[in-house]
This record gives structure tokens, sequence and C-alpha cells, in this order.
């Protein structure tokens, strides 16, 4: 049952697709692929699993909590729309300044994060000059490399894929909710529909089609950095990015080695 | 023969565990799903189970293929990084169906410009903000700024 | 009406303290009263398992009267320990995938096994050769239901020569040897599920597995003793008070031991004070006052230490009355002070966030899969379990003349 398809047939698709930026008459073919791309309903057809290896890396100075990565992943993968139900979300730290003549280096650290950072974040009550200084910090699944939620699923309905995502096969998930214990970065959430563990998997169903995951795809600043590993391309973003970057990850004295991993991170991210 | 020496009891309960291993092993050749270990511990059916959603967001590439005079006004300007459907919301059915005067993103849903420049001390100093009450109040933003070219005016 | 609806929602979600992650601060907590049943039901097993075999392994004597008892209780418990787990799950059809597909990394798939191998190699079958005797002969001497019952328990096998006799007994205590190890496995595996999950700083403890095992014991043993008594109070038989006492006294050691390794692991939390310390430190005040300081430290662990320490040194001037009140009393305090205990371990671990900023709180709810009209119920299931049970096999009409342990010497 596995899907032996060749990369070739999906470089063809979006090959077609940018030579239709060239020429009128070639765009009207290259429009017609994409649009079959999009109405079809199965699986992409010519995706090896084997060929690519996905990742998603942050760079938490650009990122200016507009929140339409939260709101884009909701829409995107049907995500239940209470307030406690995120497949990413953003947090918002202050740190305030110590108080006058005490000796610490830094105050009081307060985080939130109202609705996940969906409709944005409202003005802090805490007044601007009492702010010793305050970030945006997105999250979402770590992609550990060694995932302490898919080692206990007692079914193996989530799992580690070939291509670096952890998915969670909705039709053999038996609800026991183990697996959203173990996540020490709270990634993870029990659908109330579908009684099935849910979390972010990279937008499975984009990445395999040649598209970014869909929080990817809205970001207005770059804040997240999304590449194939396996398929680097010129002035790649995510090879650039830990070129250029000191990297830290969440939790590391868990020994998870978590594989996204975050530039300009404050200690008092958890 | 061996077996038949066998104290009666043994034999029975010889029998027993015999009868329920064999009944475990039938039961988990039948009820294994068919693509499970395919690729790991798992059902390889799922990968393709989850890669078949439909996209909501068609991405960048998709609206420029037509929207190609917009393409070289944003790449020269600061939002050059900002994917269409920040803005303008999710678009697969417009692009699915092009002509389908319903099926295309709702003007009224476009995003309003305080979403990323109101003034928020939490935000990057690198990022242009504005305190929108003080900034030339009941003036629209569209009437200085191009969105589409912010450092431009029309 | 719409305010009523508002009130109940905002009853119903939790309230917070600090900042907790947005996943965890929905249907909280996600484990709830189901989960606190399953440790503490599995947990009994083991202890009345360990209870048993302190008279066929270890040969204690005075214990005899109990011996089949503890063995009915372990059986009658374990029958219902997967329950709550099974009613908690999002689907309980696919349960079966358990055993179809063991994830051999998860504690969950393994305890499967764990259980499986636990009733039905261990508890069934020493069971069946301790009542192999007793089985052919009511086979003849019942008839109706009962009748029908006991002949398919002897699996058509009606040999009941000295010979195989023996060979029986030989096999029911080799087999109550390797039981012990299998009940620790048990509830240890059960520990080992809270105690593996390295994300959470009140679980993720290695000594997880010992405190679940030792505080099975003491909640096992006490149960015995509960059982015991409200039997022959039932039955209006006279205790046999050498029998309580011996119990009382393994309840009393179990309990230091049991309270000697808790406190350790607390000292142990407190003075390497790991990251989140002051969190757990919070809650455990805050959110866990009653069912750690009141019911697990003073109820569960001090009162019973106190009254069974002083029937230690004063048995012998203790009217007999008193000392029953006693026990009992101090039996029925270690069952609420291990359910607390049990409590505090599944519901402790989800009153903190993960990201160690904040505390959620939790009101029991009544109705529901995870209320507690339902965990009552299910609580409640064992005991019925037990009574069906005791009417079967250790009705006072029937004759147990292969009541074992007497004839222990000949092994």
């Amino acid at each position: 049952m596995k899907f032996d398809f060749s990369r070739r047939k999906m470089l063809g698709v979006f090959g077609g697709a940018l030579a239709g930026l060239l020429s009128a008459p070639a765009a009207r073919a290259a429009k017609a692929t994409v649009q079959k791309v999009f109405a079809s309903s199965g699986a992409p057809n010519g995706y090896d699993p084997y060929k690519h290896k996905w990742l998603m890396c942050f760079d938490v100075d650009k990122c200016i909590g507009c929140g339409l990565c939260v709101d884009a992943c909701k829409k995107e993968n049907h995500v239940p729309e209470a307030a406690h139900y995120f497949r990413t979300w953003i947090e918002r730290y202050i740190i305030k300044k110590p108080k006058p003549g005490s000796d610490r280096l830094r105050g009081e650290v307060l985080v939130d994060s109202p609705n996940g950072g969906r409709d944005g974040f409202p003005p802090t009550s805490v007044p601007r000059e009492e702010i010793l200084k305050s970030f945006f910090v997105p999250k979402l699944c770590n992609l550990c490399e060694a995932s302490p939620c898919t080692q206990v699923c007692p079914v193996g309905a989530t799992f580690d894929t070939p291509d670096g995502a952890v998915l969670v096969d909705p039709n053999y998930c038996i609800g026991c909710g183990f697996c959203i214990q173990a996540c020490p970065y709270g990634c993870r959430f029990l659908n109330p529909e579908t009684k099935t563990a849910e979390k972010c998997n990279l937008c499975y169903h984009r990445i395999t089609r040649g598209l970014k995951p869909a929080c990817v795809e809205v970001c207005p600043t770059e804040a997240r950095i999304f590449g194939d590993l396996k398929n680097p391309v010129e002035n790649d973003p995510i090879q650039t990015f830990i070129a250029k970057n000191k990297v830290f990850s969440l939790k590391p004295h868990l020994g998870t080695e978590p594989r996204t991993l975050y530039a300009n991170l404050d200690k008092e991210v958890r | 023969m061996g077996l038949l020496k066998m104290p009666p009891q043994i034999f029975r309960l010889v029998l027993l565990t015999i009868g329920i291993v064999v009944s475990y092993f039938i039961a988990r050749q039948l009820l294994t799903p068919a693509s499970f270990r395919d690729y790991g511990f798992y059902r390889g059916a799922a990968l393709e189970e989850v890669a078949s959603r439909t996209p909501v967001f068609a991405g960048r590439k998709s609206c420029l293929e037509c929207h190609e005079i917009i393409q070289t006004q944003l790449f020269k300007g600061e939002h050059k990084t900002i994917g269409c459907e920040s803005c303008h919301g999710p678009s697969s059915a417009h692009v699915a169906d092009p002509d389908s005067d319903g099926k295309k993103p709702d003007k009224r849903n476009t995003l309003a410009c305080s979403r990323c420049h109101e003034a928020n001390p939490s935000r990057p100093v690198t990022q242009k903000q504005i305190n929108i009450k003080n900034h030339y109040a009941g003036q629209k933003c569209t009437e200085c700024h191009v969105p589409h070219q912010p450092n431009e005016v029309p | 009406m719409s305010l009523e609806i508002t009130n109940a929602i905002v009853e119903a979600i939790p309230r917070f303290e600090g900042y907790v992650y947005p996943n965890e601060s929905g249907t909280h907590p996600l484990w709830g009263f189901l989960i606190v049943l399953y440790p503490y039901i599995t947990g009994l097993v083991a202890g009345a398992f360990i209870m048993a075999s302190l008279v066929r392994v270890f040969r204690v004597k005075p214990l005899e009267p109990v011996y089949r008892l503890s063995l009915l209780t372990a059986l009658a418990f374990l029958l219902c320990a997967t329950l709550p787990l099974l009613f908690h799950l999002g689907h309980p059809e696919r349960s079966i995938q358990i055993m179809i597909t063991p994830h051999l990394t998860s504690p969950m798939a393994i305890f499967g096994f764990v259980y499986a191998w636990y009733l039905m190699a261990v508890l069934f079958l020493e069971l069946w050769f301790d009542y192999r005797e007793d089985f052919v002969e009511w086979s003849k001497t019942e008839a109706g239901f009962r009748g029908i019952i006991y002949r398919a328990f002897t699996l058509g096998v009606t040999d009941v020569s000295d010979k195989a006799l023996a060979l029986d007994h030989k096999l029911s205590w080799i087999i109550s040897i390797l039981g012990i190890p299998s009940a620790f496995l048990l509830h240890g595996y059960v520990g080992f599920i809270f105690g593996s999950i390295k994300a959470n700083p009140w679980w993720g403890n290695a000594i997880m597995p010992i405190i679940f095992i030792l505080s099975a014991m003491v909640s096992g043993i006490a149960l015995c003793v509960f059982n015991y008594m409200v039997l022959t109070w039932v039955r209006r038989r006279a205790l046999d008070m050498r029998c309580l006492d011996v119990m009382g006294m393994f309840l009393f050691y179990a309990l230091v031991i049991d309270a000697t390794v808790e406190a350790l692991d607390w000292v142990h939390r407190a003075y390497s004070a790991e990251e989140g310390f002051h969190v757990m430190e919070y809650m455990a005040q805050e959110r866990l006052f009653y069912t750690l300081s009141i019911g697990q430290v003073l109820v569960g662990t001090l009162i019973p230490l106190l009254l069974l320490g002083v029937l230690q040194v004063l048995r012998k001037r203790i009217p007999d009355m008193a000392r029953k009140r006693m026990y009992f009393a101090s039996a029925v305090f270690i069952l609420i002070g291990v359910f607390a205990m049990r409590w505090n371990v599944v519901m402790g671990g989800q009153f903190f966030s993960k990201s160690l900023r904040g505390v959620m709180s939790y009101k029991l709810e009544f109705a529901g899969v995870e209320g507690w009209f339902m965990g009552l119920i299910l609580l409640s299931l064992p005991f019925i379990i037990l009574t069906v049970l005791i009417k079967l096999f250790l009705a006072e009409r029937l004759s147990t003349k292969g009541h074992v342990p007497h004839r222990m010497e000949e092994i």
C-alpha cells in the first residue's frame, strides 16, 4: 500500500505552474493543473516520504504576535473553535523591571496567551515603563528526535514518519490520552468531536502537495522558517537560519531532542 | 506416548493454554490492519489518509499565477514577505473555481493594518508601529499607504 | 435560563492561577476520577494476593481463615481493574487494538499482557488448583445451576487421588511463589505508567513503582481485614482474634515501611527542589490540602499508625471488642488514605501546568462518565462480584475438605 510515486511528477506540476507566469497560454494550462491538484480530495500522487525531511524553526525576534498563524491553523485543519484547542499558539512574555533598590536583574515574569493569540494580543495592563523586555514566542509540536509521545502510544496510532512529521492516525487512536500526558510542551489535545488525540502535523496534506504549512504561508515576517532538509534549494531559508543564528531548544534537559529550534530565545521560555 | 502419561488436570490446562494462545494469534492475524508496519509500527495507510485532506489555503504561488501585476508591485516593497492569504483569507475555493464570484475572497474580510502595526511593547523594535488613535485619526490607512507597495504614496 | 447555562459553563471551566498552556486549559483534567480508581483497584488486587501468599508461601498459619477470602477478593477486584480504563477511553470499541498491535515501548500496551498473565496464569491457576478437589466433590453433591458451574470448573477432570492432589498442591505452591513477583509486577507497572512520564515532574520519578507497590500492600491487607470482619459480622460468626491480630501486625509493618518510603520521597523532592518544585509545593498546599495533608497523611497514615502501634504494644491489655473496633477503624482509614494517595498522584500531576507557571483546580461532577456517581458504581462493582464469588465458592453450607493450607506440611 506504499505510495511509490516519484517527485518528478510533482515537480512537473509546480514547474508548470512557474512556467505559467512567463506566458499567458501556458498559464491557462498550468491553472488547470493547479485546480486539479486542489480539487482532488485523494492523496497527492508522486510523493515519497523517504525523499523528504521537513522541519520548522523559529526566529523569536521576528514574531510580531499578529496571530495570523493561529487563525490559519484553525481554519486549515478544522481545529475545534474553543479557546483550549490549538495545534499552534503564541505566547507573550513580559519581563518586568526589578523593584527599585532590589539587587535583581529582572523582575516578575508574566506569560499569557489569550485565545492562543488567535485574535492578536490586546494591550497589556503593565505600564510600558515597568517593562524590561517583552516578546512573543510561537509554539507548536517540537518534532522531537526522541518523541516521548509516540513512545507511549499503546497501539502505534501516533508515530514519526520518515519525512519528519509526527502524525496521529485518527482512525486508529483509542483516545486514552497517554500521549497528551507525555508531551512536555503541551502541544497535544483530545479533540472533543472525534475523541482522538490531535496535534500539529506540519499540515501534512499541504507539504505532500508541495505547499507550505498554513502557518508559514500566512506568517508576514518570516518568523517561521520551514524547509526540506533532504532537498535544499538555493539560499535555503532553513540552512541560512541555522548558519546565522545561535539556536536553542525547549526543555533540553528532558532529552527529547527537539528538532524544532528557536533563535533568540530567553531562559524564561519553557 | 508421553502426552498420555501427563496427569489429566495438567493435560486439560495445556490444551486450554494452547487454545487461548492459538486464538490470540489467529485474532491478531485477522485484526491487524493490512498496511501495518509498512513504514514502521503504525498503519502505513494513515499517511495517505492524513495527506488526502484538501488544503484550505491555496498558497501564494497559485494566487500569483493570475494576479501577476500585484506580484511585481508586491516584490518591490516591504510587504514582499507577506502571503496573499495573510490579508485576504483562505482562497483555495477561489483557485479551484476562479470564475465564480461567490468563491472570491471577500474584500470585507481583508485584514486590518492594525493587526500588525498597532503599537505593542512586546513587538520587536524593527516592526513599524503606530498608535492608531493618535495617527491621523479618522482617516483610512489606504488614503496615505498602498497596502501592496507600502513605500509608495497613492 | 441563559444565565444558568453560562454559570454552568463557567463552573465547568476550571479556574487558573498563573499561566497554563492553552491546550491544558480545557476539559481538565484529562484523566479524571476513573483513572484514580484504576491504580486503587489494581493496588487492592496486588495487596490481597500478597496477603494470601503470606499463608501459602510464608506459611503464616494463623492467617489460614482468610486465605481463600483474600484470593477471591483479589479475583473480584482484578476482574474490574480494567473497567475504569475502558470507560475513560475516547474509543472503547478500539481497545482490542492494545492486544492486537501492542506498541512495545508503551507501558500501557505492556500492561495488557501483565494483566492477562496475572489473571490467567497466576490467579485463575492458583484458585483452580486450590479448589479442584472441592469442585469435584461439589459437582457430585450440588444440583441445578451451582452443579453446572462446579462441573464446568472441574474441566472434566475428576481425578482426586492422593497422588493427583499432591501434584495440585505442589503446582499451586509454585504458582504462588511466581505470583508474588507477578503481583509486584502488576502494580509496579501501574506505578511505572505514571513514573515513566518524564514530562511531568510530579509523576516522573524512579521510586513511583515502589511507592505504588508498598501502598498497594497496605491497602490490600486493609481490604482483607475489612472484608473478613464484614463477612463474619454478616454471618454472625465469631472472629478468629488470633488471625485478626496477625493481620493487624502485618498491616502495621507494611504501613510503617510504606510511610517511611513515601516520606523519603518527599524529603528527596524538597531537598533536590528541581525545576518547578515551587509550583508543586504551592499546588500541594493549596489544591491538594484536604486530600494530601488531611486524607493521605493524617487519616491514611498517622491515625492508623497510632492505632495499630498501640495495638502492637498493648495487645493483651485491650479487650477483644475494643481491639476489633480499632482494627476495623484502622482498615477503613487506610482504605480512605490510600484512595487519597491515588487521587493526589493522578490529580496532582494534572493540577499544575507543564509550563511550570500555573495551577488549575477541578470540581468533581456528579453525573457523566467521569463523575463520582459513575466512580461509585465502578467501586461497588468488585464488592458485588465478591459477594457472588463468596456465595459460590465460600458458602457456609459447602464442606471444604480440601482447604489446602492444612496440608502445607505435605509439600
